[in-house]
């Protein structure tokens, strides 16, 4: 597994391609603190400096697909980091690119409309720019001490983007998030120690090698995943999202779900393909958490009288399904694992694109209704069509009904746990779908109630409404074009 | 690639209208209407294209990888232009009537919008070529009929619409793993190509039996197959165009169509034969149409009596697929159009009379008949079609279900047409009585619910023109079915393709 | 080295941990942190990393100690206090039933890193036992603290002690990677005290306004 991981790719020679993915690195961080210093009160001037990472991020593919994937050393003294691209790693990197420029191009609007003058929002710009730049890091690490540094920048900016509102709520859910941030950093910590104490090497190349199944592997991974997965809100170390989301900026949430915990989730992946390969039994117990995940999370959401709750049990119950993923590609038959693999990729690109834009589509409905509760949507749909109509769209991919991504991912996970015989998670993916309609078309079923006392409301900013669309139709349309990025994860080095 | 764009142009003249309507204000009923109308004349004429296309032996064709092993197909064959020519024709006059219907109701705007994307769903569904398409398209049938059923808005409409998506998505989702089963054990099925299950051999037959049977279940919620038929009278709440269109022309009939498509298409005949299966499908269908018809019954109000005779109307289909033969096939295909027409006349008719007179239950239907007498004519017309009456379509549907039954050796069968007949006759007989032999409102006697004059003639033109034009379809399909291109003739070309190796 | 030395200096390291832990007095413990700090400079510049001993210094003790009496807002060239000592107290008890739940998880992982670190069978003993300590201390700490500063506090207890391990298994074999590590695990653990110093100040701040509007309110209405 580890060549489709780009981790066996040919070692770069040419200095630009270096430079291209420097620039993929550091320009985010650049923008954001300009961005800082300037304050843009409207969104082109935002999307149209995102168009440089963009470009650099091209730069980049057309230099390293070619080849399939490269690998750079990098020197530091007598410390030598690895970090490499891929497909995939490209596939991630754009990712993270569109939905940072998303979010990026919702926040003046927002912060102008809603905001106003409260909360610290200089910070927003440069703390954005620092977790797309360890997002990045993220996925172009080799080697773990890279891995840790993305790892921490992310969880550190992720949480100072949390505290911005600066309420007492905000703060108090923060607060929660940092202590388990800080704990999930040790947990990880101690296992990079066991396994460079083990086997003297932090490159991931290097240990897939070098580590020998045994007690000492046994309880790194366990103190890895242990931590990592507390950060990537896994059943049951679920409970610190949904209050963090319900006090946070909407284009905060919306980069949080999308992407922060998908990182973690990277990682994770990551060093259990690295490490432990086969690892059947450990692996089911991480799909049945992400079974349980699905189920909870569903029943959570179902019950959630506020909007946002909604959408955050939902991230809680959509991130079981990729823990689900996770079962089906370690310790599987070579077949099951390819489209499982395929599946899993899609599933979290799915989800990233309709989560993001589901949050700004409802940061525009409270914005609208003025009212936070489920229930203020009564009578909705006659005057908010658009908004509502992004709501949709991202549910639809949520949920997994056809056309949309979600729906593709979940038709290649239902392939690979039926060719796998894997008859729970069929289940739980069943039950997944069904619990997701409930509580979406419950949202729904408000927006439809004709004899609604009529409330005033308030018009949604053009861009706001804009880019919840936007990333809604991008979530729509990579169902029906999913072949193209596949291709992509399959030709560079993770062919058949 | 000329043999491409046919197929999605047709697509595409009912999917680009919806963001159109959308993009619409409210007010602009005008352009609005003028879209929808010229948007449903251009689908009527490139159905005819393609059907013209197909005769000339044409083939239309258009596909793209969705994923590895999976492909997203459009293939026009002749049951597929079957139901896509029923679809157009039939979305034509119900848009002229919802036009009418919907006169002086909100959300105009949102109604025609999710009408647009329900037919386009339900060309999807007819021109795809394989499991995947079928089911993209059934599932967004399920997303755009949703806001149709609880366009009213209060408590009721909105109970009906969660009742109708509980058992559409559930089975939506047994579909949707009965297809990736098939995809896991098979590949991807395109239909048409019977011997790639057919190929298995026998040990294969006992999960093909399952996997038909989950497949089944799935189709028959939209069918409405007895005991998953129990979203159809709730929906019946919703605007009478909407019950017009779940009912006789998208989303029964897609499940049934489905249902067609799982025999013919993806099993083949002799599989299933082989696997006794025609055999469950015959006394389900049986059940279905038996149980339909004592429910009707016992209904007091008109709407929800024309909704359990649908459902168990459209068990002829199934009824007809179950027979082993040529005319059994026929049967069922030429019912599946016959019933469309018949069908979606009683409603135009349910719905002119809760229109014009707020008519809703059938003892106050009295006299009727010389108040409105086209509607009325209308609703005769389809009520004999149902019985089974010579000239009406509905005579040659159960003629050749007869014959199909003594070709397939299941003589119950004509006990069942038999019975059938005599209960249609039970639950529509009354009320033709009522419309035309008791003294009612117009002849002094009462007074009618809600009066309202509506039009020039007995009521609205929007609304009559329809209700006439698809009364006198029915008729027409019956006396000139001997005629090329008629219901019976395109029934019997695909049957004939099917049929010869 | 002389043993009976290094032996002193790993045990006043843990008894420094152990009453930063333990003591109620907030000010007091950021003051037992200060000399643990030191300590644990003291403690790296013994066994040879020079640098990471200088690192210590600043970020744990001089940095690290300046964000947490900033929390308390203790201004230590002011005179006497400007709050009320009693802000400085954690008045929670430690309430033994719920805290033996969350000790549960941190006994498992002290003794699956026990077992770990058995499997290894190395040299270098008393980094690897002092790191240990450290640990167990900080994991019953968290677990069963309440008051953020005093989980901060447990937080950089427990990752001193992983520093310690960390070099303990590797330092003199692969140094570069394992300073690589612990400059990074150092610059994160003084930038998350910082965060929940900065926290702590805010709510403490949004806590008194909250109180004085209540009770302007309160008077207002009387």
């Amino acid at each position: 597994m580890i060549d489709r991981l780009g981790l066996l790719a040919p070692y770069a020679t040419h200095l630009s391609d270096f430079s291209a993915m420097m620039l993929v690195l550091g320009l985010p961080v650049l923008l954001g603190v300009l961005a800082a210093c300037w304050q843009p009160r409207r969104s082109w001037p935002i999307v149209a400096f995102s168009l440089l990472p963009l470009m650099a991020l091209a730069w980049l593919s057309f230099r390293v697909l070619p080849q399939g994937g490269q690998t750079w050393l990098i020197e530091l003294g007598s410390l030598t980091l690895q970090w490499r691209a891929n497909g995939l790693t490209l596939l991630l990197l754009l990712l993270t690119q569109v939905i940072v420029l998303s979010s990026a191009a919702y926040a003046p609007a927002y912060l102008r409309e809603e905001i106003g003058s409260k909360g610290q929002q200089v910070w927003l710009w440069p703390l954005q720019g620092i977790l797309a730049a360890s997002l990045s890091l993220i996925w172009l690490a080799g080697d773990l001490l890279t891995l840790y540094i993305g790892l921490e920048l992310m969880g550190l900016a992720a949480v100072g983007l949390m505290l911005l509102p600066g309420r007492v709520d905000a703060l108090a859910a923060g607060m929660r998030y940092l202590l388990l941030a800080l704990v999930g950093s040790l947990a990880f910590l101690l296992g990079i120690a066991l396994l460079l104490g083990a086997w003297g090497r932090l490159d991931l190349v290097g240990l897939a090698l070098a580590a020998k199944p045994g007690v000492l592997l046994w309880v790194a991974v366990a103190l890895l995943s242990a931590g990592l997965l507390l950060k990537a809100a896994a059943f049951p170390l679920h409970a610190w999202l949904a209050p963090v989301h319900a006090s946070a900026w909407t284009p905060v949430s919306a980069l949080h779900a999308a992407l922060v915990v998908k990182g973690s989730f990277f990682i994770v992946l990551q060093l259990w393909l690295v490490l432990v390969p086969e690892a059947r039994v450990a692996a089911w117990l991480v799909g049945g958490l992400g079974g349980a995940a699905v189920i909870w999370g569903g029943l959570l959401a179902w019950r959630a009288a506020k909007l946002k709750d909604v959408v955050a049990w939902s991230t809680v119950s959509q991130l079981g399904y990729l823990l689900l993923g996770f079962s089906l590609l370690i310790g599987t038959t070579p077949s099951v694992a390819e489209v499982a693999w395929e599946g899993t990729w899609l599933q979290l690109a799915a989800h990233s694109l309709a989560k993001a834009g589901m949050f700004l589509a409802t940061g525009n409905l409270i914005y609208s209704t003025g009212e936070s509760h489920v229930r203020g949507l009564a009578g909705a749909s006659r005057r908010m069509p658009l908004s509502l109509l992004s709501f949709g769209i991202a549910a639809i991919s949520l949920i997994g009904l056809p056309p949309s991504a979600g729906f593709t991912a979940k038709w290649l996970l239902l392939h690979a746990s039926l060719e796998a015989g894997y008859w729970p998670w069929i289940a739980a993916l069943a039950l997944g779908t069904l619990l997701s309609a409930a509580y979406i078309f419950r949202v729904f079923r408000y927006s439809f109630v004709e004899d609604a006392e009529p409330l005033d409301y308030r018009r949604v900013p053009w861009s706001m409404e804009l880019f919840a669309l936007a990333l809604a139709l991008a979530s729509l349309l990579l169902g029906l074009v999913a072949e193209w990025p596949l291709m992509l994860l399959r030709a560079a080095g993770g062919g058949a | 690639m000329s043999q491409a764009w046919l197929p999605l142009a047709t697509l595409a003249t009912s999917l680009l209208v919806v963001p159109l309507i959308f993009a619409l204000p409210e007010r602009a009923w005008r352009m609005r209407t003028a879209l929808n109308l010229s948007a449903a004349l251009l689908k009527v004429v490139l159905v005819a294209l393609m059907v013209w296309g197909l005769y000339q032996g044409e083939s239309y064709r258009f596909s793209f990888t969705v994923v590895q092993g999976v492909t997203f197909l459009f293939q026009v064959d002749a049951l597929g232009l079957m139901f896509a020519g029923l679809s157009s024709l039939l979305w034509l006059a119900t848009t002229v009537y919802a036009i009418g219907y919907l006169e002086d109701s909100p959300n105009r705007k949102r109604f025609f919008g999710f009408f647009s994307l329900c037919v386009a769903s339900t060309i999807g569904i007819a021109l795809a070529g394989n499991l995947f398409t079928f089911l993209l398209f059934y599932e967004l049938l399920t997303l755009s009929t949703y806001p149709l059923v609880v366009h009213r808005g209060h408590a009721k409409a909105l109970d009906a619409g969660t009742t109708y998506l509980r058992y559409t998505l559930t089975g939506g989702l047994v579909v949707l793993l009965g297809v990736v089963a098939l995809h896991v054990m098979v590949g991807d099925v395109t239909f048409g190509e019977r011997e790639m299950l057919a190929d298995l051999g026998p040990e294969a037959h006992g999960l093909l039996t399952v996997l038909f049977l989950i497949l089944l279940l799935g189709l028959g919620v939209k069918a409405a197959l007895v005991p998953l038929h129990g979203w159809l009278p709730r929906a019946m709440v919703a605007p009478a165009p909407v019950s017009a269109l779940l009912h006789a022309v998208a989303v029964v009939k897609a499940g049934a169509f489905g249902i067609v498509r799982l025999v013919y298409d993806v099993y083949g005949i002799g599989l299933t034969y082989q696997l006794g299966l025609l055999t469950l499908l015959a006394v389900i269908a049986t059940v279905t149409i038996l149980y339909g018809s004592m429910r009707a019954l016992a209904q007091q109000e008109l709407k929800p009596r024309l909704a359990f005779s649908t459902v168990s109307q459209v068990s002829y289909i199934v009824l007809g697929i179950s027979l082993f033969g040529p005319f059994g096939t026929i049967a069922g295909l030429v019912h599946l159009m016959h019933q469309g027409l018949m069908k979606v006349t009683l409603f135009y008719c349910a719905g002119n009379y809760a229109e014009e007179l707020g008519i809703h239950r059938i003892d106050q239907l009295d006299g009727a008949g010389r108040r409105m007498p086209l509607t009325s004519i209308a609703f005769t017309v389809g009520a004999l079609g149902m019985i089974g009456l010579p000239p009406v379509a509905g005579f040659i549907s159960k003629w050749y279900l007869g014959m199909g039954a003594v070709q397939a050796n299941m003589p119950w069968v004509i006990l069942v047409l038999v019975a059938s007949s005599l209960l249609n006759a039970a639950y529509f007989l009354p009320i033709l009585y009522r419309l035309w032999f008791r003294p009612g409102p117009a002849h002094g006697v009462g007074e009618w619910p809600q009066e309202r004059r509506l039009g020039r003639f007995e009521t609205s033109g929007w609304l009559l023109w329809p209700t006439v034009s698809t009364a006198v379809l029915s008729i027409l399909a019956g006396l000139l079915a001997g005629l090329p291109f008629s219901p019976l003739d395109l029934a019997s070309f695909v049957t004939a393709e099917e049929y010869t190796p | 080295m002389p043993p009976f030395l290094d032996a002193l200096l790993a045990l006043a390291m843990v008894a420094l941990a152990a009453l930063v832990l333990l003591d109620r007095h907030l000010v007091r413990a950021c003051a037992w942190f200060v000399a643990f700090a030191v300590s644990v400079a003291l403690t790296w510049w013994r066994v040879g990393f020079a640098w990471l001993a200088l690192l210590e210094l600043l970020l744990g003790a001089l940095l690290t100690g300046a964000f947490l009496f900033y929390a308390l807002d203790v201004k230590l060239w002011a005179g006497a206090p400007q709050v009320r000592l009693a802000r400085w107290r954690d008045p929670v008890p430690l309430t033994w039933r719920r805290g033996l739940l969350r000790l549960l998880p941190a006994l498992a992982v002290l003794a699956m890193l026990g077992m770990a670190l058995a499997s290894l069978a190395d040299a270098s003993g008393p980094l690897r036992a002092g790191g240990l300590g450290l640990i167990g201390l900080g994991l019953w700490a968290f677990a069963l603290h309440r008051h953020l500063l005093r989980r901060l506090l447990a937080f950089n207890v427990i990752g001193t002690g992983i520093f310690l391990i960390l070099m303990g298994l590797v330092g003199d074999r692969h140094p570069a990677a394992g300073h690589g590590l612990v400059v990074t695990g150092l610059l994160v653990a003084l930038l998350g005290t910082a965060l929940g110093a900065l926290l702590i100040r805010r709510l403490s701040g949004l806590e008194v306004r909250g109180v004085r509007s209540a009770a302007r309110a309160g008077r207002g209405g009387a």
